[in-house]
C-alpha cells in the first residue's frame, strides 16, 4: 500500500531518487500574484495583496502571521477551498505540478481537495455523529463515491487502522470525537487528512487549541510524517516557536509576504 | 429534530389516510345502500309503462351476463297515515319473490327475529331480540316476504304493503342504532279531542294510498284511493328512501294505475247507431266491440347482473336484448331509440347522491390536504434549522472534496429516509386507527362521554372501517414526497454554502 509519504507527483519521482537538499528540490506548488478581497456588505476588506510563494517537494513551510494577516485565506486558496480575485491585467495563478488550480472548474477542484491535499484545522472539525474510524474513512467515501467505496472499504479501513495504530489511537477506534482529548482529536484529524494519501498536508494552526505539551506531540507527529516519507507540509501559525521547526518560514503581514527565512528561503 | 420531521410526516399521512378511508367507506356504504333496492340496471318507461314485460324478463334471464330480472311499477302518490297526516311518497309495486332475487329486499325488512344484537346495541334492548316477540316477528317477516297480512276480523289474508321505517315517524331511532316502536300515535279530532291510533304499523296498521290512474295514452283519468294494510317496515340505509317509500303488491298498483290486463274495444263513432240484441231480438244502441286484449304493463324492469360483470357492459347487453324484444313487438312497446336513455345503471340513477358525497369527500380531503401540506413547510423549517446547525460539518465535507451536488444529495437522501420512515409509521398508524375506529370511538364515548358518530344523526350504525390498499399506497407516496419536497430548498441552500464561511461558522 502506498503511504502518504511515498505518494509523489511526476516531478517528484525524479527528484526523490537522489537525496536532495530542500533548496534544490523541484517545486510542487507555485503561487503567484494571489490577491483576495472580502466584501462585508458594501465594505471591501482586502486580505491578500499579491502573494508569491513556492513550495517544494517534502518541504515543511510555515506561514507565520498575526491574526488577520491573511494566512488562513492563503491556505484555503492553496487548498482549493476558496478562489483568488481575478484581475485580467495581472492574472494570479497557483500551479500544482503541471495543473493550474486557479483555472480549475468546480469538479476538478473537488477532486484536487479530495486526492492531492489534506486539511488539518485548529478546531479539528471532526464529525460528532461518526466514530473515529468513520471520521477517518469519510474522506475516502467522498473520493470514491457511495458505490466505489464499497469495493475499497476493506483496504481503506485497514489503512485507517494503520494510521490510528501509528498515532497511538488503535484502542479508540469506536469512540466518538467527544470522548477524546484535544490532542487525540487532532491526531484523528491528521489521520483523516492522510487517508487518501495526499501530496500536501495543509494545517491551519494545528496546535492552536492545544496546550504546549500536547501541541509539541502533534508537531512531533507531523515531523515524523515528513521525516519518514517526505510529506510536503504547509502550516499556518502565529506561534514563532512552532515556526522554528519548519524548513522555511514565510512571514505574512497585512496580506503581503514580507520575509522568508530558513533553509532554501527565496 | 429529525424525529420531529418524522412525526410531522407520520401525522399528516395518518390524518389523510383516516379521513380518506372513513369518507370513502361512508361513500361506499351509502352507494351500496342506494344500490340495494334497484338492482344493477333498470329498464324504465314511466307513466304508461310497457307491455309484454314477462317476455322481456325471460329474454333477459336467458342471457349469461344476467342473474335475474323483476317487474316493478314506480309512481308517486299520497299516503294518509293513521294520524291523518298526508305525505307524498314513492310507491313501488313489486312482485316480492322476483324482487328479492334482483335486490336484497328481504335483508332490508326491519321487523324480524334476530339472534345477535346489532353493533351498537350493547344492552340488547332491541325489541326484535325479545323472546316473547319472536313469534310475532317471524310472522311480520313472513308477511313482508309475501306482501300479505291476515285480517283478524274477516279471517282473510289480504294483500299488504311494506312501509319505509321512517315514514310514520313513530319508530324512534335510538343512539344504539335501533328502532324503538311507539305503540300508539295520536290523531287530532275536529272537536279538539285526541284519539289514539295504532303506532306499530305491522300490528294492525293501515294507510290510505292515493294515485292518479292513467288512460292508455298516459293522461290522468281520476284519483284512485285504496286502504293498504301494512305487513312490515323496511330500512334500506338511505334515509330519503326510508322516509318516503312504500312497497305494495304489483297487481295492486297495476289495478290502481289501470296498467293491468284489459279488453281492447272498438269505440262506436256514431252515437245514434243501433243494433239488434241477439238475446231479446229488440233494437238497442250499438255496443263497443271487443277487438282484443291489452296486456298488463309495468313502468320498470330491474336487472341484476352476475357477480363480477362490468356494469356498463351489462347495461349495453340489456339494451341489445331490448332491441331484440322491440323487434318482436314492434309498435306495441317503446322503441329502442326512445329506450336508449331509459336503460340506466344504478350509478346513473344515484348520480346526484354519489356525486354529492364524492364532492364532500373531495372537499374534506382538499382541506386536510392543505393542512397536511403545512408539513412540507414544517419539514422545510426543521431541515433549514438542521442545516444551520450542521453548517460546519458541511464545510468539513466540502474541505474533504465533497461536491455541491453531493452535499445537496446527502440532505435529499436524508429527507427521503425520514419521509419513508415517517410515511411507513403514518400508514401503519392510520391503518390501525381505521380498523379499530369503532372501538376507539366507543372508548372515547365511555371515557369522555363524547359521541361523535351518533346513529341518531348518521344513518349508519358504525363508522366505516376499511382501508383501501390503493389509497394507502397513494397517501404513503404523497407522505414521502412531502418530506422530499420539504428538504429540497434546505438541500439547495446547503449546496450553495461557501465552504470557507461554513468552516468558520460558529
Amino acid at each position: 500500500m502506498m503511504t502518504p509519504q511515498s505518494k509523489q507527483t511526476p516531478q517528484s519521482k525524479q527528484t526523490s531518487q537522489n537525496r536532495q537538499t530542500p533548496q534544490n528540490r523541484q517545486p510542487i506548488l507555485q503561487v503567484k500574484g494571489i490577491r483576495k478581497t472580502y466584501h462585508l456588505g458594501r465594505v471591501k476588506v482586502p486580505v491578500l495583496h499579491g502573494v508569491d510563494m513556492t513550495v517544494r517537494h517534502k518541504e515543511w513551510i510555515t506561514i507565520l502571521g498575526a491574526s488577520g494577516s491573511g494566512k488562513s485565506t492563503l491556505m484555503h486558496i492553496i487548498g482549493g477551498l476558496d478562489r483568488p480575485d481575478k484581475y485580467p491585467e495581472d492574472p494570479a495563478s497557483i500551479v500544482y505540478g503541471d495543473r493550474v488550480i486557479t483555472d480549475m472548474g468546480a469538479a476538478a477542484l473537488n477532486a484536487y481537495r479530495s486526492t492531492e491535499v489534506g486539511f488539518v484545522f485548529q478546531f479539528y472539525h471532526l464529525l460528532p455523529e461518526l466514530d473515529i474510524l468513520q471520521n477517518i474513512c469519510i474522506g475516502s467515501m467522498i473520493r470514491y463515491g457511495r458505490f466505489g467505496y464499497r469495493s475499497k472499504r476493506k483496504g481503506v479501513e485497514a489503512r485507517a487502522k494503520e494510521l490510528l495504530d501509528r498515532f497511538g489511537l488503535s484502542d479508540r477506534i469506536k469512540h466518538r470525537p467527544a470522548e477524546l482529548s484535544g490532542g487525540e482529536r487532532q491526531r484523528v484529524a491528521i489521520a483523516r487528512a492522510l487517508i487518501n494519501e495526499p501530496a500536501i498536508l495543509l494545517a491551519d494552526e494545528p496546535t492552536g487549541n492545544l496546550d504546549l505539551k500536547t501541541g509539541e506531540s502533534i508537531l512531533d507527529v507531523l515531523a515524523e510524517l515528513r521525516e519518514s516519507g517526505g510529506l510536503t507540509m504547509v502550516m499556518v501559525t502565529h506561534d514563532e516557536r512552532i515556526a522554528a521547526r519548519a524548513d522555511r518560514v514565510i512571514r505574512l503581514i497585512d496580506g503581503r509576504v514580507v520575509e522568508q527565512t530558513g533553509v532554501g528561503s527565496v | 429534530m429529525p424525529i420531529l420531521a418524522m412525526l410531522a410526516v407520520m401525522l399528516s399521512v395518518a390524518t389523510i389516510l383516516i379521513t380518506w378511508s372513513v369518507m370513502g367507506g361512508f361513500l361506499k356504504t351509502l352507494v351500496n345502500s342506494g344500490r340495494s333496492l334497484i338492482g344493477d340496471v333498470t329498464v324504465s318507461w314511466p307513466n304508461v309503462g310497457f307491455a309484454y314485460y314477462d317476455e322481456l324478463i325471460v329474454m333477459l334471464e336467458d342471457d349469461e351476463m344476467i342473474d335475474g330480472a323483476t317487474p316493478i311499477i314506480e309512481t308517486f302518490g299520497l299516503i294518509q297515515l293513521p294520524d291523518d297526516r298526508i305525505e307524498l311518497v314513492t310507491i313501488k309495486g313489486i312482485d316480492p319473490v322476483s324482487y328479492d332475487r334482483v335486490t336484497n329486499y328481504t335483508d332490508t325488512i326491519w321487523w324480524k327475529p334476530i339472534d345477535e344484537p346489532t353493533a351498537k346495541d350493547r344492552d340488547g334492548s332491541d325489541v326484535r331480540l325479545d323472546p316473547q316477540f319472536t313469534g310475532a316477528m317471524a310472522m311480520f317477516e313472513s308477511n313482508a316476504v309475501t306482501l300479505t297480512r291476515l285480517n283478524p276480523e274477516s279471517g282473510q289474508t289480504e294483500r299488504a304493503g311494506v312501509l319505509g321505517v321512517e315514514v310514520t315517524g313513530l319508530n324512534i331511532r335510538t343512539e344504539d342504532g335501533i328502532y324503538d316502536p311507539r305503540a300508539n300515535g295520536f290523531r287530532a279530532l275536529p272537536d279538539g279531542r285526541i284519539e289514539r291510533v295504532p303506532g306499530f304499523m305491522p300490528a294492525g296498521g293501515s294507510v290510505g294510498l292515493t294515485v292518479l290512474s292513467l288512460d292508455s295514452t298516459g293522461k290522468p283519468v281520476d284519483p284512485v284511493t285504496r286502504t293498504i294494510p301494512i305487513a312490515n317496515e323496511f330500512q334500506s340505509g338511505i334515509y330519503e328512501i326510508d322516509k318516503s317509500t312504500i312497497f305494495v303488491p304489483l297487481e295492486i298498483m297495476q289495478e290502481m294505475l289501470r296498467l293491468n290486463e284489459a279488453r281492447k274495444v272498438q269505440l262506436v263513432e256514431n252515437p245514434f247507431a243501433t243494433e239488434v240484441d241477439p238475446v231479446t231480438g229488440l233494437r238497442r244502441p250499438k255496443m263497443s266491440e271487443v277487438v282484443g286484449i291489452d296486456p298488463a304493463r309495468v313502468t320498470t324492469v330491474l336487472v341484476r347482473s352476475v357477480d363480477g360483470a362490468e356494469l356498463q357492459e351489462v347495461r349495453d347487453r340489456v339494451y341489445q336484448i331490448y332491441q331484440d324484444f322491440e323487434a318482436k313487438h314492434h309498435g306495441e312497446v317503446p322503441s329502442s331509440f326512445s329506450m336508449e336513455n331509459q336503460i340506466r345503471t344504478w350509478e346513473d340513477l344515484n348520480a346526484t347522491m354519489i356525486n354529492a358525497v364524492k364532492k364532500e369527500t373531495g372537499l374534506v380531503l382538499f382541506i386536510f390536504g392543505i393542512v397536511s401540506f403545512t408539513s412540507v413547510f414544517l419539514v422545510l423549517a426543521i431541515f433549514w434549522s438542521m442545516i444551520s446547525e450542521k453548517t460546519k460539518d458541511i464545510g468539513i465535507l466540502r474541505a474533504l472534496g465533497a461536491s455541491t451536488t453531493g452535499v445537496a444529495w446527502l440532505w435529499i437522501r436524508y429527507g427521503t429516509a425520514i419521509g419513508l420512515i415517517g410515511a411507513t409509521m403514518g400508514t401503519a398508524a392510520g391503518y390501525a386507527v381505521v380498523i379499530n375506529i369503532n372501538a376507539i370511538h366507543d372508548w372515547i364515548g365511555r371515557t369522555f362521554n363524547l359521541v361523535i358518530w351518533d346513529p341518531r344523526t348518521y344513518y349508519f350504525i358504525e363508522i366505516p372501517s376499511e382501508v383501501d390498499p390503493d389509497k394507502a399506497i397513494i397517501v404513503f407516496i404523497v407522505g414521502v414526497l412531502t418530506c422530499v419536497l420539504g428538504s429540497l430548498i434546505p438541500a439547495f441552500r446547503s449546496a450553495r454554502m461557501d465552504p470557507v464561511k461554513a468552516l468558520r461558522f460558529e
